[in-house]
């Protein structure tokens, strides 16, 4: 073995002459490099000069004795470990003990044996050299580690700024997000809604750590992307879970809340998923909860996945907390949980005018009595206001560098049994959308494309007639038919034309749609201003879609004897002003 | 103890074998070394110091032992233990038979060094 | 299931509520929940809470339900509404007509 043949350096401390010349010959022989004291402080000076791999100390020395030395070789080690070996001719087995507690590795009893020396040097040789192998190991994962950690706040960095933008710091808006560890698989986003209103999303990935972090980023885009452009919670959820489902691993899901606050309507529409109860509080006293429905995010695939949110009927002041699981496991110096049974307590003997997520934050810090920095929670609490509190979306909404098309024009024909198949109402919803000032504006939109697509195609290509809809049988017959005529179109065509351009304080969208059917007498089908005209037995039924038209755009017009109608939409910037309501 | 040999042979063949032409300066030092310890020996009786008399006796009997002399060192290990046991009324004799057991060993060294 | 029904339990009040889209697609399924001819019901409500949108047809049905009920003296109520329903709603005057929520 390579390890005996290895030419050591070797320390010897002996007081007896003899002994020392027996012993830093033998160790010559063995071709060793030898340095010889005649006690133990001698020992001690030359080890501070001398990098020695084995020492050899004679126990009983004058001056200093061999354990004393032993001691202080070891001390000016320091992190090296180098072996020490007494030299002793005691043999009885206890005082041999005492020389291994008083910090040595080993004897070698006198008379010297040639054999058992060289046997033990090269034992001790193999265990020094698998110490320095085993510091510099760690030595290179202490490294290792520092560099990751220092990587994984780099990578925190840019998360917060995808992740916890949006509007967390809205006056109505109060949160909590663990400082504990530098990922923690929580999420909490918020982000106001083009129409009004705000979405608020708050998570709970399993496990933590950077698997979890990076789940979170393609949901943070997400919600945004689809929050600023006016979609639903439902939409969103429903979006949401297909990603998580597909890019998470199996077993690694997503427990979360999603919260769509409506201040206009006084509305909270909340989903959860795996979240603990959440709690409404009522204004005047009393408390809801707010409990888990669902399935988190990511277990069901999408036909199975239940988007339906609960609906809450709420006033200004009504204040609603949803936190992740780490209250309710949050752990005091006896290892017991916080619990929902002290949840309740503590909301219950919480003082009135306390924000409940103070009275939250509180009681579970005299639990565990720690102090904040240490903890593994996420809460946020979220207070219905009046709707002109809450600024204008616009203002806050993240922009893109690109202001999308201000002057356009595009037309969208559809012809024959492509009629029967596909609507072009998306794709021409899609259209408009690329306009920032119309994504606050979808659903009018919709509905006017809508509104003149039914009209066209069933009052054009397919010809029914209105006056079919004067009862409830006639109501059948008339959408039964529907269906017969669609299957057989042919030789038809619905042609929409849309021109947008920019104004001084925003814009004007123009909306033709053509059809191919012999018209109709546009001037019998406008319905009366009130709903009910006790005179009229026709057009009862039937003649909202021309009522909202007018009411949402303006200058409805009629051509080519009713087979062409156009309708001009105006929509104005957001002002700085709040509380500018429908337009 | 009157069993033990003298000098036991193979392990002073060894030692040569080991010293090669240091052989000689080891039994000079050794035989210098051991007259030095001897009168210290004494001394320690004289003055009563059991315990500077067993550290005496110990390290006579370890470069004994090493050198290949073990009825000396057998000898020294009861001096030891007399010291240690604080019976120096006994010492004076058993000093006695060490040096005689010294004296005989230092002529058989003596030999091989001639 | 687009269209799901609840009697409550003194089997007075009969609920509708609409999944997704309410337009003429759902007609028949609408007219089939309400059309119960059972004298017990008195009272319906129309719950729009997963209804993401309605349309100019969808009207038209409401006010063959209120026909159904009894005209001027039925007794309906349109919960839960989003913004984009209410929207449309209130542009129709449709409050005079019934008790939304």
């Amino acid at each position: 073995m390579t390890g005996e043949n290895h030419a050591l350096r070797i320390l010897i401390a002996d007081d007896s002459d003899s002994d020392r010349l027996i012993l830093k010959t033998l160790m010559k022989r063995l071709g060793h490099q030898v340095r010889a004291a005649a006690n133990g402080s001698e020992a001690v000076a030359i080890f501070a000069d001398y990098q020695a791999d084995i020492v050899l100390l004679d126990v009983l020395m004058p001056i200093m004795d061999g354990i004393t030395a032993a001691r202080k070789i070891k001390d000016m080690a320091g992190e090296e470990w180098v072996p020490v070996i007494f030299l002793t001719s005691l043999t009885d087995s206890s005082a041999l003990a005492r020389c291994l507690d008083a910090g040595g590795d080993d004897f070698l009893t006198k008379p010297y044996n040639k054999v058992i020396i060289q046997a033990k040097l090269g034992a001790f040789n193999r265990m020094r050299q698998m110490h320095q192998t085993l510091s510099q190991q760690r030595d290179l994962i202490s490294e290792r580690n520092r560099q990751l950690l220092e990587e994984q706040q780099l990578a925190k960095r840019v998360f917060d700024n995808i992740a916890h933008t949006g509007c967390l710091d809205a006056d109505n808006i109060r949160s909590h997000v663990s400082p504990l560890s530098i990922f923690n698989g929580d999420i909490l986003f918020a982000c106001p809604r083009p129409a009004g209103g705000m979405h608020v999303l708050i998570g709970d990935f399993t496990g933590h750590g950077l698997p979890a972090a990076i789940g979170a980023l393609p949901i943070a885009e997400i919600f945004y992307g689809m929050t600023s452009m006016g979609f639903s919670g439902s939409d969103v959820l429903r979006e949401i879970n297909d990603k998580s489902g597909r890019i998470l691993p199996t077993g690694m899901f997503c427990c979360a809340a999603m919260i769509q606050a409506d201040f206009q309507l006084n509305q909270l529409r909340i989903w959860n998923g795996g979240l603990p109860d959440g709690v409404l509080f009522r204004k005047g006293g009393g408390r809801d909860l707010v409990i888990s429905r669902h399935l988190p995010l990511g277990v069901l695939n999408a036909s199975r996945f239940d988007a339906a949110m609960d609906v809450f009927h709420t006033s200004a002041g009504d204040t609603l907390l949803m936190m992740t699981d780490g209250v309710l496991e949050a752990e005091n110096e006896e290892a017991e949980r916080f619990g929902e049974d002290r949840l309740k307590h503590a909301l219950d003997v919480a003082p009135d005018a306390e924000a409940p997520i103070d009275t939250l934050l509180g009681a579970i810090r005299s639990f565990t009595g720690e102090q904040s920095g240490q903890d593994d929670l996420t809460l946020v609490s979220l207070e219905m206001v009046v709707a002109s509190q809450f600024h204008e979306a616009a203002e806050r909404l993240p922009q893109s560098a690109l202001k999308g098309p201000a002057q356009w024009y595009c037309v969208y024909e559809v012809r024959d049994d492509t009629l029967a198949q596909f609507s072009p109402l998306p794709l021409l919803l899609h259209i408009c959308m690329e306009v920032p000032g119309l994504r606050r504006k979808s659903a009018d939109i919709y509905t006017l494309l809508s509104e003149l697509y039914t009209n066209a195609l069933e009052h054009g290509v397919l010809d029914l007639s209105s006056d079919l809809k004067t009862s409830p049988d006639g109501f059948s017959y008339y959408y039964s038919e529907r269906e017969r005529r669609l299957e057989n179109v042919t030789g038809h065509f619905i042609r929409f034309a849309l021109t947008h351009s920019t104004t001084l304080n925003g814009g004007q969208l123009t909306i033709t749609c053509e059809d191919s059917g012999r018209g109709f007498d546009h001037g019998r089908q406008f319905a009366p201003e009130s709903p009910v005209d006790s005179d009229s037995s026709e057009a009862k039924y039937s003649g909202r879609g021309l009522l909202l038209m007018q009411k949402l755009g303006h200058s409805l017009c009629y051509s080519e004897y009713g087979s062409r109608a156009e309708i001009v939409y105006d929509w104005a910037l957001a002002t700085k002003q709040p509380g500018v309501g429908h337009e | 103890m009157n069993d033990k040999p003298h000098l036991d042979e193979e392990a002073l063949t060894e030692l040569q074998d080991v010293m090669e032409d240091e052989f000689d300066v080891l039994i000079e030092t050794y035989l210098k070394d051991s007259s030095d310890r001897i009168r210290h020996l004494r001394s320690a009786i004289d003055t009563s110091d059991a315990d500077a008399f067993a550290k005496a006796a110990h390290s006579f009997k370890g470069s004994s032992v090493n050198i290949g002399a073990p009825r000396l060192g057998a000898l020294c290990l009861k001096a030891e233990e007399a010291g240690k046991g604080n019976r120096l009324n006994e010492a004076v004799e058993v000093v006695d038979a060490i040096e005689s057991e010294f004296q005989c060993v230092e002529q058989t060294l003596k030999r091989f060094i001639a | 299931m687009p269209i799901q029904t609840h009697r409550s339990d003194d089997r007075h009040t009969l609920t509708i509520r609409i999944e997704g889209r309410f337009d003429f697609s759902t007609h028949q399924a609408f007219r089939n929940a309400y059309e119960q001819k059972d004298p017990e019901v008195k009272e319906f409500i129309v719950d729009l809470s997963r209804t993401t949108y309605l349309d100019s047809s969808a009207l038209g049905m409401l006010l063959l339900l209120r026909d159904y009920a009894g005209g001027d003296g039925a007794r309906i109520e349109l919960r839960n509404c989003n913004n984009d329903v209410r929207r449309i709603l209130t542009i129709s005057n449709f409050e005079q007509l019934f008790s939304i929520q």
